[in-house]
């Protein structure tokens, strides 16, 4: 945990980070305007990715960024300018019912998930280990462990892309 | 430094957010953010019980390498059928996309 938090204390980063991540999450769901959802969900993905430099995750922090924020976000956005004639959401709040609704499933289930988790803290780690993860320790378990899902998934990335392109041709 | 419990209610906070946004948006594209959302509220879970764990490890953080292209080919699919949907029914509104119903 050296670097990023030298002079601020690693439990008010952890404080700021949260707030920063879930604040940007409500805001991109809550947000009248599209636009700035997608805006607010790429600040979301700044604080995960801030998360895992915290970590000790840089490459993964680094690849959060360059995937979500610059690719991810980014087609959002375009598909947003590309689907933007209807300017005014239809009937985007939902029943007053319908919400309550969804809102007590979500809370439930967090609220459950975070009382699981503090019911077994004792038996959770409770301290870090000082971290000895070089970058390059991640190399030879990505392409050495597991070789076959890492082929997998550039097969699947070009069939998604193939995939994504014939969807999205317009036929003249 | 915090602990785990507290990594672990803020992906739990996270996903509530995100399955919210599942169960009461309609437009697709805000599905999609809330996807997005749980999708990393699982990678956060990942990179932090690996780091906690002793001696630390980085297979949690190979398997979120995974999750990220996953999550990016899903979007990228995603958006197509969102495009799709869009010029088939001039709508993303989901609860308008009923015409398989019949």
């Amino acid at each position: 945990m050296v670097g990023i938090a030298l002079e601020i204390p690693p439990d008010v980063t952890f404080v700021i980070l949260t707030t920063i991540t879930l604040l940007a999450a409500i805001l991109a769901l809550q947000a009248k305007e599209l636009i700035y959802g997608a805006v607010a969900l790429a600040i979301s993905f700044i604080g995960i990715a801030g998360f895992f430099v915290f970590l000790d995750a840089p490459y993964l922090a680094m690849l959060q960024i360059a995937v979500y924020v610059g690719a991810v976000v980014v087609l959002i956005l375009f598909t947003i300018m590309l689907v933007r004639r209807e300017e005014v959401e239809p009937a985007e709040r939902p029943e007053g019912g319908e919400g309550a609704v969804g809102l007590w499933i979500a809370g439930l289930l967090a609220v459950s998930i975070a009382g699981v988790a503090a019911l077994a803290g004792p038996n959770l780690p409770q301290s870090i280990q000082p971290a000895d993860l070089p970058i390059s320790q991640l190399g030879p378990v990505l392409a050495g462990d597991y070789p076959v899902p890492l082929i997998i998934l550039a097969l699947l990335l070009s069939a998604a892309l193939l995939g994504a392109l014939v969807l999205a041709k317009v036929d003249r | 430094m915090p602990t785990l419990v507290s990594f672990i209610i803020v992906s739990a906070a996270l996903l509530g957010i995100g399955i919210y946004g599942l169960s009461v948006k309609r437009n697709a594209i805000r599905i999609l953010f809330a996807v997005e959302l749980i999708v990393n509220a699982a990678n956060l879970n990942f990179v932090a019980f690996t780091r906690y764990m002793n001696p630390p490890q980085v297979s949690g953080q190979v398997i979120v390498f995974y999750s990220i292209a996953a999550a990016a080919m899903e979007a990228a699919v995603g958006l197509a059928l969102i495009l799709v949907a869009f010029r088939l029914n001039s709508s993303i509104d989901v609860r308008k996309l009923n015409k398989l119903k019949g």
